[in-house]
């Protein structure tokens, strides 16, 4: 079988997701996911639907296990993990697929997302700041390799940054949706 | 005492009427489990009672089940050796909140019905 391998990083799982079904429109069905390393196979053209969800916990973990069994059970395969994030596909001709069906569960859901990027951020920041403030004392210093490295980790919090803006927006719109519907 | 108590007479009302409104989804899974299901029994029943309007996610729906379990309102059923697909049933706890909401429906579609019929007070 014909395997095609494309590498890319995603800071937006919806985007992604997009990207993924639109892939499997064409006949491009992922297979595996590792490390921005994307892995598809040739199928029928929209034969698959693929979802991606943040766990609340590692999928390794028992309880997350137990979930990957109660998706199967629906007809949810699970076609890669990654951390806490699971690569759903269901046969589109079993209907349509959606994890979420209300507006409580998908909050929740954004709502993990966001605490992510929050705590990446987090953990970004502040280590960024006391290097700085050594490299400026002078009590640390590599050449130039640690101001790069110091640009590259402030600009992954710059973007963490963007998107957990853009999840508390979506989160914020949906929760005054919610005033009046489910 | 509590003098407020007192003068509430009629007013009070039984405890089980100031259950809150139950979620479309948690209404239609405890109805649903009126006869023992497994997940996925759930999400295609609740699509046909609701000529597919309602399609349950099927994280939604394990989000559902598992706080209506925690609840008491639905348990698992003891299983088939070697079947490990859990299937779960309502219990009376669940019956007698499903009983309330169905008057609070009623009261909804009652009022909905009368008022938008134009009719008095």
């Amino acid at each position: 079988m014909k395997v095609k391998v494309v590498r890319r990083l995603y800071w937006d799982f919806e985007k992604e997701e997009l990207w993924l079904n639109a892939m499997a429109a064409k006949g491009q069905a992922l297979l595996h996911y590792s490390w921005g390393t994307y892995r598809f196979e040739q199928s029928r053209p929209g034969e698959w639907t693929y979802r991606i969800e943040l766990l609340p916990e590692l999928a390794s973990k028992p309880a997350s296990q137990e979930y990957l069994a109660f998706m199967a059970d629906t007809g949810a395969q699970t076609v890669a993990t990654y951390l806490g994030w699971v690569y759903f596909r269901k046969l589109t001709a079993d209907g349509s697929f959606e994890v979420f069906s209300d507006l409580e569960s998908r909050i929740t859901h954004y709502k993990r997302v966001l605490a992510l990027f929050v705590s990446a951020c987090a953990g970004i920041i502040p280590a960024s700041v006391v290097s700085i403030i050594n490299v400026t004392r002078g009590e640390l210093t590599l050449g130039f390799v640690l101001p790069l490295l110091l640009a590259i980790l402030l600009s992954i919090a710059a973007l963490l940054a963007a998107q957990a803006v853009r999840l508390a927006r979506k989160v914020r719109v949906l929760e005054a949706q919610k005033q009046l519907f489910e | 005492m509590d003098t407020r108590s007192l003068g509430m007479g009629t007013a009070t009302m039984p405890a089980e009427n100031k259950q809150g409104p139950l979620t479309e989804t948690a209404y239609y899974v405890l109805l649903a489990l009126h006869t023992p299901l497994h997940g996925y029994g759930v999400m295609q029943l609740v699509d046909e009672m609701s000529s597919g309007r309602v399609n349950l996610g099927a994280g939604t729906l394990y989000g559902s089940l598992t706080t209506l379990a925690e609840r008491g309102w639905i348990t698992p059923v003891a299983g088939v050796a070697g079947d490990r697909k859990k299937e779960y049933v309502i219990t009376d706890a669940g019956r007698r909140v499903v009983a309330v909401e169905l008057e609070r429906l009623e009261e909804l579609r009652r009022n909905g019905h009368r008022i938008t019929k134009g009719e008095p007070r």
